[in-house]
């Protein structure tokens, strides 16, 4: 990995880690249970953008499938939250 | 000098990263809930895919290439993401969560009446 790549990857890794404080904030302190399942959707997309710029800062993919599990469970999450908050109930 | 790859890698990732920080600013700063799905659901959804994309661009052509498994990450986050918005927002209008101060026109009261006790008793 080039000198380049390694500053903005730690730029990029800075950045997110305030974009998931800002995230962790409105989880903790939402005023309804509909702003904690939207900070955690972005929560997770945020964890996403972490694998993916230490997946390039340690030049390994060995972790890329995490993207996958992420992407996949903070959907059945917001979705199973969504349907009890609905309906009472998930099925 | 970085090579073309690593260029557009790199704006791959500062741009997605600029975008997560705007949802995570409009969560914070937005209003009622409505506005902060607004926010998280565009901004967040496209940043994902920016810096998905800038990781799959720098191990291209290398053992490590994802050049499947990346952009298949990003058609899914496509697929899902609105979809787990919208029901989110329909559940939480449903359930009658307050709307801010400054709201002007609510024009879905005509269409999605909002006592799920009324809606759900059928089933």
């Amino acid at each position: 990995m080039s000198p380049f790549l390694a500053y903005v990857s730690m730029v990029c890794l800075a950045a997110l880690l305030v974009a998931s404080a800002v995230c962790l904030y409105r989880l903790a302190l939402g005023p309804t249970a509909a702003d904690r399942a939207v900070a955690f959707d972005t929560l997770v997309a945020v964890f996403i953008g972490v694998v993916c710029v230490l997946c390039i800062r340690w030049d390994s993919v060995l972790y890329f499938d995490a993207v996958w599990i992420l992407t996949l469970v903070g959907f059945l999450g917001s979705v199973s939250i969504a349907r009890f908050l609905e309906r009472g109930r998930v099925f | 000098m970085p090579s073309p790859l690593e260029l557009l890698t790199a704006v791959c990732l500062l741009l997605g990263t600029f975008l997560m920080m705007v949802a995570a600013l409009g969560l914070l700063r937005l209003p009622d809930v409505f506005c902060r799905m607004h926010a998280a659901g565009k901004a967040g959804t496209l940043g994902v895919v920016l810096i998905i994309l800038g990781t799959a661009a720098i191990f291209f052509g290398t053992p490590n290439d994802v050049s499947i498994r990346g952009p298949l990450a990003i058609v899914f986050q496509f697929l899902t993401s609105p979809a787990a918005t919208h029901l989110l927002a329909r559940a939480a209008y449903v359930r009658e969560y307050p709307l801010s101060d400054r709201t002007k026109v609510d024009e879905l009261k005509t269409f999605l009446p909002s006592r799920p006790d009324e809606i759900y008793t059928q089933e």
